[in-house]
């Protein structure tokens, strides 16, 4: 039994690993100075990069983020803290299906919404888009990390005759920040490589854009044209910039696993 | 520690949005979408072009020509390209006049898996035609032999391999059986994506080539450029002349040339099965379309000013990437055309 388990433990972890060792042999070979600093170059000029991807994708990430994580976690916290009726019903509802909708569909949605009365591709679809596909999976986990913040410590709160506003955002919404960072990190883990919703609304830019109503250059879009293409030059770019995408999601992940573990101890299973 | 790192990201963000403003208004961008056949020399015009003209960036994404038709009828892009023209019916759903201003023309070559067959084969439009219709079988088929005397073939089935996405490759292949075979254009016709009567599909010329290579006995169709680059066997096709013509970059400009005279005002015109006696028999134009009347006045001038440009001295940059360039005489009308673009 114990051997079978063990097994199935390892079966699970192999195709993560050989994942992550192909697109690393594949893509550290690939990777050198130019590829960072320099942009897209056409098929035949040596030196062309991804930098403006690279910067496309970062900016992407934070704008879709600095509108998605106050919904999602105020949403969470309606969710928790005052959903227990139809409305919240609806609502718990609603995100699951949004979850469940393919990213493309989201992808077309915010394209009808945002780029068709525009008449411009632009960033800042691409970061409706994403927004869109984190909100769900912010909102559920932030209401269940709410949900876990034992009842006792409320009432203790509130017995010492803390308003109900500052119990929830001092006490309830502190003790959960862990688990709701790691929503909110799931969440962005998920947006970074979606390549669909940004096909028609960022669109991806060769050159750097200049302001958030242009099409922006981001990582998936550009590995997905690359990796496609005849040339051994672009498919070894796009190798390049899966690895870097990888990376990139490493360290968003255990940046702000380190800020937030400086100043509150994750809790231990209990 | 912690004050630190907040900072830095901080400061990080701050940089990039203000090197977002400091840039802001400084250049003209004009996005254009469509085909994914022309992207390597699109991008490579684009690039160059920015020597050319400093003030001006040309952003081409390469969503496929069906994306690039939809696109330009939105009004969401500058300009969009496609490998098959416009059909009327799309034609009325715009809100003004769009022109096709043919850019290069390229090839589809039929590529195939026999190790133990080291010479070029040759085929016949009504081989072609058969084979892709799954009455030819056999590799060792009289009609094959027929074409290729002194090639010991095998008797191996012949396994079909096609696109399994919409693909202007695809329209181009099914365009030029539809031409040479009656039964082909009766029972599957020509289009983006059809309804294949044999064989296995694939996602994007890599997707045939990969089913081409791992299955011996395999043939397939894919560009030019995609098999030359990746060292596939390219087939002799026989022309209208009944010459056998290998594909290639010449042969495509000689394609080019034998519809030369019958090239149409709009110049939605196919380019298979061409007059003349070295003209390679598969290939088709791919095309950037523009509003007649240009909606932005800049705008308007810089997409006008560029495509002069591409015509005429951008088509030194074809060959290398295995395009075949615009003969001198479709570049004079193309440059007409280009003129009666209002702006």
């Amino acid at each position: 039994m114990c051997t079978a388990a063990f097994l199935c433990a390892f079966l699970t972890l192999v195709p993560l690993i050989s994942i992550f060792g192909y697109v690393f042999a594949k893509g550290v070979v690939s990777l050198n100075l130019d590829f960072f600093i320099n942009l897209p170059r056409p098929v035949g000029e040596v030196g062309g990069g991804m930098s403006n991807a690279i910067a496309g994708t970062l900016i992407l990430i934070g704008l879709s983020c600095l509108w998605a994580i106050p919904l999602g976690i105020i949403g969470g916290i309606f969710l928790s803290e005052f959903g227990d009726n139809k409305l919240g019903t609806t609502v718990r509802f609603t995100a699951d299906v949004l979850n469940g909708i393919p990213s493309i569909v989201i992808g077309i949605f915010a394209y009808t919404v945002f780029v068709l009365p525009m008449k411009s591709f632009s960033a800042i679809s691409g970061a409706f888009a994403l927004g869109v596909i984190m909100i769900p999976t912010i909102m559920r986990t932030t209401e269940e990390m709410l949900r876990m913040v034992p009842r006792t410590l409320r009432e203790a709160a509130l017995a010492l005759g803390i308003s109900q506003f500052r119990m929830t955002v001092s006490i309830v919404l502190k003790t959960a920040l862990p688990g709701i960072l790691t929503g909110i990190l799931l969440a962005i883990a998920r947006i970074a490589g979606e390549t669909a919703p940004l096909l028609f609304t960022a669109f991806g830019n060769r050159f750097w854009h200049q302001n958030f109503t242009q099409p922006i250059a981001a990582l998936p879009l550009q590995i997905f044209v690359y990796a496609i293409s005849p040339f051994d030059d672009w498919r070894r770019q796009a190798w390049a910039g899966a690895f870097v995408l990888i990376v990139i999601i490493f360290l968003i992940s255990f940046i702000s696993r380190f800020v937030i573990g400086l100043r509150y101890k994750f809790p231990t299973s209990k | 520690m912690k004050k630190l790192l907040l900072v830095s990201i901080v400061a990080t963000m701050a940089a990039v949005f203000m090197s977002n403003a400091a840039l802001a208004g400084r250049l003209l961008l004009i996005n254009g979408a469509g085909a994914t056949f022309p992207y390597p020399l699109y991008s490579k015009w684009f690039y160059e072009y920015t020597k050319v003209d400093e003030g001006v960036n040309f952003n081409y994404q390469s969503i496929g020509s069906g994306g690039g038709i939809r696109q330009i009828l939105a009004q969401t892009v500058d300009f969009g390209a496609t490998d098959g023209p416009m059909t009327d019916e799309q034609l009325k759903q715009a809100p003004g006049e769009i022109f096709h201003i043919p850019m290069t023309a390229g090839a589809v070559v039929v590529t195939y898996n026999l190790p133990q067959v080291s010479e070029r084969l040759r085929f016949s439009p009504d081989v072609v035609a058969d084979i892709f219709l799954g009455k030819i079988k056999k590799w060792n088929d009289p009609r094959i032999a027929k074409d290729n005397s002194g090639v010991n073939l095998p008797g191996e089935n012949i396994i079909v391999a096609h696109r399994s996405d919409g693909s202007g490759t695809t329209n181009i292949f099914t365009d030029y059986l539809s031409s040479v075979s009656v039964d082909w254009k009766s029972r599957v016709g020509k289009g983006t994506s059809v309804n294949w009567p044999a064989g296995l599909g694939g996602k994007g010329n890599e997707g045939v080539a990969g089913l081409v290579k791992q299955s011996q006995g395999a043939i397939g169709y894919v560009e030019l450029a995609y098999a030359v680059k990746n060292g596939l066997p390219a087939a002799d096709i026989r022309n209208k002349t009944g010459n056998f013509i290998t594909p290639s970059i010449e042969t495509t400009t000689a394609a080019v040339n034998g519809k030369a005279d019958s090239m149409p005002s709009d110049f939605r015109v196919s380019l298979v099965n061409p007059d003349g006696a070295d003209a390679y028999p598969i290939a088709g134009l791919t095309w950037i379309l523009v509003y007649k009347d240009q909606p932005d006045k800049v705008k308007g001038r810089k997409i006008v000013e560029f495509l002069r440009w591409a015509i005429t001295d951008g088509q030194k940059y074809s060959t290398d990437l295995l395009y075949a360039p615009l003969p001198e005489s479709v570049v004079k009308k193309v440059e007409e055309k280009i003129d009666k673009i209002n702006y």
